[in-house]
């Protein structure tokens, strides 16, 4: 699938250029937020800031819509935006919204609304964004897009199953074109989930190479990528394949591992079965924050890597174990990504990124 | 496009208000029973009808995930119906599953103790994590397919059946367990309440004086597979899924699109995808909420596309709005009136609404046909329909 526009929200800001910029910069000190209940004791987290957005026009008709929204929506019109087709069929685009989590924190705002209110005083217009599809439908109303429209969840794995069928809308000609992405929302209640169940890296720095323990810094944002199987346009790169319970053999040699690890595992030991001495490993979750969709934006840095041929440096390099970290100062021709996502119950899940040839096998 | 691959049917499983299986639902249906009453599964301030099912199989129960127990209930009876029993872990086997409640962490008592006091168990969070329908029952099964858990509002079911379509023709698996599920929760009692969309007295799908949508519960789903995986295992189906269409509204998060723009678009799609014309179409299953907007928007593209003389039922007043299972359960629905050669009363309707140009059959109907549709209508304004066909086995 040809990558024509790519689209991202994040802690670092509004845009694929911010998220750029965000990793050459290198790791950044997230927010540090008050924790609910407790006086004094602050928690760090990866944030947007969506008063910082300048793409205003678009939440006019999202007055009423909830932040979950409004993230995937931004993200959503800079992929549509960013590839660059002309005349573009509107009728034909299908929009997949992944998501771990969804709409967490408007759920809780409506059960606010039952414990102070009553059941009978709820607000309408909450219950409406607390629908898990709500965001997909912002995307589609606000974007003008009448292709299919769809939510799903299947936690670690929603982005690479979302994935997986934007390739099947593409081959059986369901669509010409696929908006694809992830959002998470960060939310007090989830802080403090995260909180009991994980460790929370006080210093507010991942540690993705630490693996055991794992500490983990929740964020939040959105990611989309317009994809298809036509060549025209922008084009960042391919989705070369999506693989479940193992590898696949490619004739292409992986040129970089890009790894998942970002303490949403409370042990992330398991990363270590798909990291050989003689693949380069790089995480970029210090960059947006622990998510469960976090493959959505470590993918979207390994597609810029393959239209800039750039390295980007590992922002957090603590190697204990000593494995084979991305050395930002060599040169890689870099041609073939392997992205690894592990799930709570061990499975584990891969995407595989290249670089755009006139003819992608 | 036109697939060469036929999708059969293999197997059908449904529980709802309306029965604990296929065949207690069909004497429900084939009788125009009603088994609404007030909420009785928590307690409610909220005085509205409801469907709830009334006695879930012990063996099923699994404390404070009823969604995934009513899940658990379909996806069995699919599975005997499929012959498919047993070590399932050598084969193929995708898992697609539509719900809304399922997928949200809606849990009263943990978020008041947690707004209380700060801190709250994490029992109802483990429950959650481990309750996605689509993993828990993938890894129940040893599946070996994808699993995908859809959360698409109401046409959650019939996009989950219509994912699985993609997969099958796409080689991603060789058989796929797909429907959907819903319990009846707290959350969109009170949510469809403040809607002002639902009725205190039982729902009257297409007639003119309904007044909303009973909630309901349940699950429905179908085990689909291509024929060679069928002919492999050495059986067969005189029933396939032929087609899905899917398009959004693109026009307002609560209401339908007036001209039903995208629920005609996802019907067109769903004949083209199956090869069909709208008169091969017996018989329409309709979303059917008995929302005045709904039946309204909906009524008037069945007429344009199927022409006023359509044989149409909605099968909500039998097991009230399910949500997230009610694509699913009206697929069994419509498969199983394929087989059996009749459509039921479409219960509730007694006065055309002639704002209306079309009205559901009044009694059960015999059908002399091929195919089938099915149509879900999302809160979102995403539209979904699926075409089911009968042949007959030489």
């Amino acid at each position: 699938m040809n990558i024509h526009g790519m689209g991202i929200v994040c802690a670092c800001g509004t845009g694929v250029d911010s998220f750029e910029k965000a990793l050459k910069q290198g790791w950044q000190k997230p927010e540090e937020i008050q924790v609910p209940h407790l006086k004094n004791i602050k928690t760090p987290a990866y944030l947007v800031n969506l008063n910082e957005v300048s793409e205003r026009h678009l939440f006019k008709k999202m007055r009423r819509a909830d932040k979950f929204s409004k993230m995937a929506a931004l993200a959503a019109s800079e992929a549509l935006v960013t590839g660059g087709l002309e005349g573009i069929n509107k009728n034909n685009i299908g929009v997949i919204v992944a998501t771990g989590l969804g709409t967490h924190d408007t759920t809780f705002n409506f059960l606010d609304g039952i414990l102070d209110y009553g059941e009978a005083g709820v607000s309408p217009t909450v219950f409406s964004n607390s629908v898990h599809n709500a965001a997909a439908s912002y995307i589609s109303s606000v974007l003008g897009i009448q292709g299919q429209t769809l939510t799903v969840t299947q936690f670690y794995f929603s982005f690479h199953y979302a994935l997986q069928l934007a390739r099947s809308w593409l081959d059986e000609e369901r669509c010409d074109h696929v908006l694809v992405g992830a959002v998470e929302q960060y939310g007090n209640v989830f802080g403090y989930i995260c909180d009991t169940k994980l460790k929370t890296a006080a210093d507010g720095k991942i540690r993705p190479f630490n693996f055991h323990p794992a500490y983990q810094v929740p964020g939040e944002g959105a990611a989309f990528f317009l994809v298809s199987r036509k060549d025209t346009g922008n084009i960042y790169g391919t989705f070369h394949d999506i693989a479940f319970g193992g590898h696949k053999n490619y004739t292409v040699p992986v040129d970089l591992n890009i790894i998942d690890t970002d303490g949403m595992l409370s042990d992330e030991s398991v990363y270590m079965k798909d990291i050989t001495s003689d693949v380069p490993v790089a995480a970029y979750s210090p960059i947006f924050g622990s998510m469960m969709t976090g493959s959505a934006f470590n993918c979207a840095a390994g597609v810029l890597m393959l239209k800039n041929q750039t390295c980007y440096a590992n922002p957090v390099k603590d190697n204990p174990r000593g494995i084979n970290l991305l050395d930002d100062a060599k040169y890689y021709n870099i041609e073939f990504i392997q992205c690894t996502r592990y799930n709570c119950n061990g499975e584990n899940a891969f995407i595989y990124l290249r670089k755009y040839k006139e003819v992608d096998p | 496009m036109i697939t060469d691959n036929k999708i059969l049917i293999t197997g059908l499983g449904v529980i709802s208000a309306a029965g604990n299986n296929l065949s207690e639902t069909l004497v429900s249906l084939r009788q125009g029973k009603r088994t609404a009453g007030p909420v009785r599964l928590f307690e409610t301030q909220l005085q509205y009808p409801v469907f709830e099912v009334s006695a879930l199989p012990d063996k099923y129960y699994l404390e404070g995930q009823r969604t995934l127990s009513l899940a658990l209930v379909a996806v069995d009876e699919a599975l005997r119906d499929a012959q498919l029993q047993g070590d399932l872990s050598a084969r193929r086997i995708g898992v697609c599953l539509g719900t809304t409640v399922a997928s949200q962490l809606n849990d009263l008592e943990f978020y008041r103790s947690y707004r209380d006091r700060g801190t709250a168990p994490m029992k109802p969070v483990e429950r959650y994590l481990k309750g996605n329908l689509a993993g828990f029952i993938s890894r129940k099964l040893k599946a070996g397919g994808p699993s995908l858990t859809v959360v698409n509002a109401c046409s959650s079911g019939t996009d989950a059946v219509g994912i699985a379509l993609s997969w099958l023709n796409n080689g991603l698996c060789d058989i796929a367990i797909a429907g959907g599920a819903d319990e009846l929760n707290r959350v969109p009692l009170c949510g469809f309440g403040s809607l002002g969309i639902m009725s205190r007295d039982l729902c009257a799908p297409f007639d003119r004086d309904r007044k909303g949508l009973n909630l309901g519960e349940g699950a429905g789903v179908l085990v689909v597979e291509t024929e060679q995986s069928a002919a492999k295992r050495g059986i067969t189906s005189d029933l396939h899924l032929a087609g899905y269409g899917s398009a959004s509204d693109s026009y307002h998060l609560t209401a339908p699109h007036p001209e039903g723009r995208g629920l005609e678009a996802s019907i067109n799609k769903a004949l083209a995808y199956s090869g069909i014309g709208p008169q091969e179409i017996a018989f329409v299953n309709a979303h059917g909420t008995a929302t005045p907007d709904n039946d309204a928007v909906e009524g008037r593209v069945l007429a344009r596309v199927f022409g006023a003389g359509l044989k149409m039922l909605s099968t909500k007043g039998y097991t009230g709005h399910t949500l997230g299972a009610a694509g699913g359960i009206e697929a069994v629905f419509t498969a199983a009136a394929l087989r059996e050669g009749w459509i039921p009363a479409s219960i509730g309707f007694t006065q055309r609404d002639n704002n209306i140009p079309i009205a559901p059959v009044r009694e059960r109907t015999n059908i002399n046909g091929r195919f089938a549709l099915s149509t879900s209508l999302a809160f979102g304004g995403n539209n979904a329909a699926l075409v089911l066909g009968r042949r007959l086995i030489s």
